[in-house]
């Protein structure tokens, strides 16, 4: 199975006005093939930017990042990136917007077509096909771009925030799509949230950062079965959420 | 969207405005031209200074007539597309090349910001030395501030393309071609036609600054002829011509452009 993405040393800074600001110290992460990793943490915790690095969006300051034991030289399709805005393209309807990501495989058309059309089925979006997005819901907008990366098929998967602008329903019914599908597909997760229990309903391990400078300072297994209600979260990790909660807190406050 | 104030503030009298709204254009000639008539009538100025709608309206039909509506239509309309024609298709060229270059990007800008002061009528001049008082200059000189500002206009269109779809499209594997063609200038279109939209105002300003020096023909020649006549009325016809001409072209492009960029509607 491929889909391993190692994290050796990683450290990211940003040059701004004021010198170099370290936006990561050194950090070792080892996502296993098929694994649902969370990342949590309040903003300017790094969070984001190892998902971006990762991405190939911006190159480590020092350390590297090893996809099944090549190292990332910069986006690239077997990486596939879900981002909070949906950044789907609005010239294009739904279907383009899936078909944008099959036009590197030079599949015959009818073939082209139809294998959209199945990515689109796969998000409950059949009927959507013809529409643009902006004549889409803000979750079926995000469902559109889940559909776009996964007709490329990519061995990982990064989310950045990807329900952060949906209202909470939206968002339990888009937590069971994402499961169902990687259920389905088994690639690796990267998962970036501030929410605890979203973090708890969806991974198999929750990484909680700090900021100044983004580090990972705690690290759980959760390994309950899924689905899990929020509402019994207390007995399935007993004392876990206080506990990130509780972490988050002194970061939250000194802002 | 607008909020629960906006809502109120408005529902007060939003069944006249309602009731109004599609004869808004006749009312506000018809208002204007009340306004031109009573002054007129009023004698304060002489009529063949100001003159009233009526003798404009007859000016207008003697131009008509006598066939010089329609040929000075034809010759000034020609040129203006001719003219923009030539800019517009170099100015997005040029645009598309230099907004995705850096280098580019940091040199044009102070120079763009000392060349776009410049009006169209100041180069009339030079116009007419480098090509003569015949049609060269006129293409030259609509052609020159067409091209600048449809230019600067994509050009910021491309500066600016929304880092996260180049994102997108490198993570879903795009090569960079099919990112140029099918994700950059797209993201583009929009500030492109706004360009578009500022060039066709422009070839019509520039049109009549060469028009009015060293042509024998085009509404800006039939507007300098009737200085010479003193003929007031004239040259109202000619202005209300250039005014609907302007309005009607602006309209065309805008209904155009509309249906390029159909995602850009709220």
């Amino acid at each position: 199975m491929s889909g391993r993405v190692e994290i050796q040393d990683l450290s990211i800074s940003f040059h701004g006005r004021g010198g170099a600001t370290q936006a990561l110290a050194p950090t070792n992460l080892t996502l296993e093939p098929g694994t649902f990793t969370a990342l949590i943490g309040p903003s300017g915790c790094g969070k984001s930017t190892i998902l971006n690095a990762v991405a190939g969006f911006i190159a480590p300051t020092a350390g590297k990042i090893l996809i099944d034991g090549k190292r990332i030289g910069g986006p690239n399709p077997g990486v596939g990136v879900i981002f909070q805005q949906y950044a789907l393209f609005p010239w294009l309807t739904a279907l383009s917007n899936v078909k944008f990501a099959l036009k590197r495989l030079s599949l015959p058309k009818g073939e082209m077509e139809s294998r959209a059309m199945d990515c689109l089925a796969e998000v409950g979006l059949a009927d959507a096909g013809g529409k643009y997005p902006g004549q889409l819901s803000g979750g079926m907008k995000q469902r559109v771009a889940i559909a776009r990366t996964l007709a490329g098929e990519p061995g990982v998967l990064l989310m950045d925030e990807p329900f952060g602008a949906l209202d909470a329903q939206t968002r339990l019914s888009m937590h069971e799509l994402l499961l169902r599908i990687w259920d389905r597909r088994k690639a690796t997760i990267l998962f970036v949230t501030h929410d605890v229990d979203e973090a708890l309903a969806l991974a198999d391990i929750v990484h909680v950062m700090a900021s100044a400078p983004g580090r990972v300072i705690a690290t759980h297994v959760l390994d309950a079965p899924r689905p899990r209600a929020a509402s019994k979260f207390d007995t399935t990790f007993p004392g876990l959420r206080e506990s990130i909660l509780g972490l988050l807190r002194p970061a939250v406050s000194t802002q | 969207m607008p909020g629960p104030a906006a809502v109120f503030a408005g529902s007060r009298d939003s069944w006249v405005a309602r009731a109004l709204e599609p004869l808004t254009p006749l009312l506000s000639f018809a208002m204007v031209l009340a306004v031109w008539s009573l002054v007129c009538l009023s004698g304060i100025v002489s009529d063949s200074v100001f003159p009233p709608p009526w003798q404009a309206w007859e000016a207008a039909v003697e131009l008509y007539q006598t066939g010089v509506l329609a040929s000075d239509f034809a010759a000034s309309i020609s040129r203006a597309a001719i003219g923009f024609a030539i800019g517009a298709t170099l100015g997005i060229a040029t645009g598309l090349l230099t907004g995705r270059t850096a280098l580019f990007s940091l040199l044009l800008n102070p120079f763009l910001r000392v060349m776009r002061p410049i009006p169209a009528i100041a180069l009339v001049p030079v116009a007419i030395v480098w090509f003569g008082i015949g049609e060269g200059s006129k293409y030259f000189l609509i052609s020159y501030t067409v091209f600048l500002t449809v230019w600067f206009n994509t050009h910021h269109g491309m500066e600016y393309v929304p880092d996260i779809y180049i994102r997108a499209s490198r993570c879903l594997g795009a090569p960079r071609w099919r990112e140029f063609c099918t994700v950059t200038i797209p993201a583009a279109a929009p500030h492109i036609l706004g360009g578009i939209r500022l060039g066709v105002a422009l070839a019509l300003l520039s049109l009549v600054a060469a028009e009015l020096s060293g042509a024998t023909s085009g509404i800006g020649y039939r507007l300098q002829e009737a200085r010479q006549y003193i003929r007031t009325d004239r040259m109202f016809a000619l202005l209300i011509e250039l005014g609907l001409l302007g309005a009607g072209l602006d309209w065309i492009v805008n209904q155009i452009g509309r249906r390029i960029v159909h995602w850009e509607q709220a």
